[in-house]
């Protein structure tokens, strides 16, 4: 009998063993390139103007870790107004009420049309123009009146001026999330009663998470280090703390090599959740 | 006998094309109807008019006696807010071609949720409910799958057993084993036959199916070019067609 089953693998006379092809341009490159590394890293490292002493001095001083702690809750709290607007604004575009869409539309349009700085300056001056807020009557008599520098203080304006921007820009995000859920979905849940909002809370929206999430991990590490903008209304964060210190001292490079240790650390870390959140939800 | 659903004139129109040109039928409580003929006829069209995820732009359509979508009142017909179209939409079952089961919940999710988000039925009885269908449609085992888990002809038994669990009063199949592999045709069409045998179940499937169409249904109704041919019991229509058109129809898939 001639034997047809062959459970040990290919046959050994017609094996391949093959030369691997060799690629010496990459070792060449490697070469150039780690020389290259270790020159400027020595440069820098070993540069006698670098006052080591000092980046270790103040990497865990109170001041940064404080500002740290201030640029980690702007960028929780602008990112929940972010996300929260975003869906608003989504779900208001979405909308048959030609209104809504409308204004939808004219808020993203806004909104990721003025520069970011701008907007934050815009929120931090806005007292000067509106000196109180009041809640009444338009035109006619206000029950409750606050000066305005008492409601929107320094944290406010960050929060508002970074929040707001991002909502034009997730409720996009989320916008691409819904449309990528195939429409059967919705007649689905149409055709068993659900109304429109049960439909795009319980069907629509899980299934758009897959699509929202991945953006949105990186507009979480990009909104990190957009906090730093807020310097510019004097906010307390990691990078107003950084130049406070190099202000009195000069110590310039020095300060700002903690600065970029915490933002690396900061960003590595979200990385890694949104690694973690992207396999969970991808499934 | 009473009557269901009543068709007086329907019509639809998609841009310049009339998809529906003036249907007039009814459908009788216990009635089983199969819409057949060819595809772009309006015939999936027509079902999805029933529940309103199409909306009809001129004649009326009336399931038990009240219109579908609207409300007329003085003469004038006023178009329903989003929740009394819901609500109108709890008495008719829909079943797919492509079943739309959400991907995102198992089996047992798929058939609990409508009866807790709409009915507001006490979750306990809900999900006994659910697993006593599940058995029904033979998927006892399959309750924690999730819809990717299963075969297309398992796909089509949660989804039948989705509708049913809301109790309609008229189940809606538009060509549900037209996405099937042919060898999971029949266990779709077991489920259904065993609706109709068990249930008296008031039923309008769109299909290609012929021999189930002449086994089960009560009437059919042929369909081409946005209007009713004709209609009549099975022997009649698929037996001795009066109409040329269904003829030629009826010859290319027998």
């Amino acid at each position: 009998m001639t034997t047809t089953r062959q459970t040990a693998g290919p046959d050994a006379r017609t094996r391949i063993q093959a030369v691997p092809l060799r690629h010496p341009g990459r070792w060449v490159g490697a070469g150039v390139l780690g020389f290259l590394a270790i020159f400027l890293l020595q440069g820098w490292v070993a540069n006698p103007r670098m006052e080591w002493k000092v980046v270790g001095e103040y990497l865990f001083s109170p001041a940064v870790l404080t500002g740290l702690g201030t640029t980690l809750l702007l960028t929780v709290l602008a990112m929940v107004v972010g996300v929260a607007g975003g869906i608003v604004l989504a779900v208001l575009r979405m909308s048959p009420n030609p209104l809504l869409s409308a204004l939808s539309g004219f808020y993203i349009w806004i909104f990721r049309g003025v520069p970011l700085l701008v907007q934050l300056l815009f929120w931090y001056f806005l007292s000067a123009v509106v000196p109180t807020i009041g809640l009444g009557v338009p035109w006619g008599p206000t029950f409750v009146e606050f000066d305005t520098n008492m409601i929107i203080t320094q944290l406010t304006a960050a929060v508002l001026g970074l929040g707001l921007h991002e909502a034009a820009y997730m409720g996009e995000i989320v916008r691409a999330g819904i449309t990528s859920v195939d429409p059967g979905q919705t007649e689905a849940a149409h055709a068993l009663g659900l109304t429109r909002f049960q439909t795009l809370r319980k069907i629509i929206l899980p299934q758009a998470m897959r699509v929202i999430i991945p953006p949105t991990g990186n507009q979480v590490v990009s909104m990190l280090k957009t906090t730093s903008l807020v310097f510019a209304i004097a906010v307390p964060e990691l990078l107003t703390s950084i130049q406070g210190i190099y202000s009195r001292n000069f110590q310039q490079v020095a300060l700002l090599t903690v600065a970029c240790f915490w933002y690396l650390v900061a960003t590595t870390v979200l990385n890694a959740g949104q690694h973690y959140i992207e396999r969970k939800f991808s499934r | 006998m009473k009557t269901l659903i009543r068709a007086e004139g329907v019509y639809k129109r998609y841009g310049t094309v009339d998809v529906l040109k003036g249907i007039d039928l009814e459908v009788a409580e216990g009635e089983v109807l199969a819409v057949i003929g060819p595809s772009g006829s309006g015939k999936s069209t027509f079902l999805r008019c029933v529940n309103h995820l199409e909306r009809i732009d001129a004649g009326r359509l009336y399931f038990r006696e009240r219109l579908i979508g609207y409300e007329e009142r003085e003469g004038k017909v006023y178009e329903l807010p989003d929740k009394a179209i819901a609500a109108q939409r709890v008495d008719i079952g829909m079943v797919f071609q492509r079943f739309n089961l959400f991907p995102h919940m198992t089996a047992l999710e798929n058939i609990m949720t409508a009866p807790i988000m709409v009915k507001k039925e006490p979750k306990a009885e809900v999900r006994e409910r659910a697993h006593a269908l599940l058995t029904r449609v033979g998927l006892a085992d399959k309750a924690n799958s999730r819809p990717d888990q299963l075969s297309g002809g398992q796909q089509q038994r949660v989804a039948i057993a989705r509708a049913l669990a809301m109790r309609p009063g008229l189940m809606l199949f538009d060509e549900p084993t037209s996405a099937l592999d042919p060898e999971l045709v029949g266990e779709v069409l077991d489920v259904m036959r065993d609706l109709v045998k068990e249930d008296g179940m008031t039923m309008i499937i769109v299909t290609h199916e012929m021999g189930f169409a002449r086994e089960v249904c009560d009437t059919i109704v042929f369909m081409d070019d946005g209007v009713v041919v004709e209609s009549g019991p099975p022997g009649a229509v698929l037996g001795e067609p009066r109409h040329e058109r269904t003829r030629a129809f009826l010859s290319k898939v027998l």
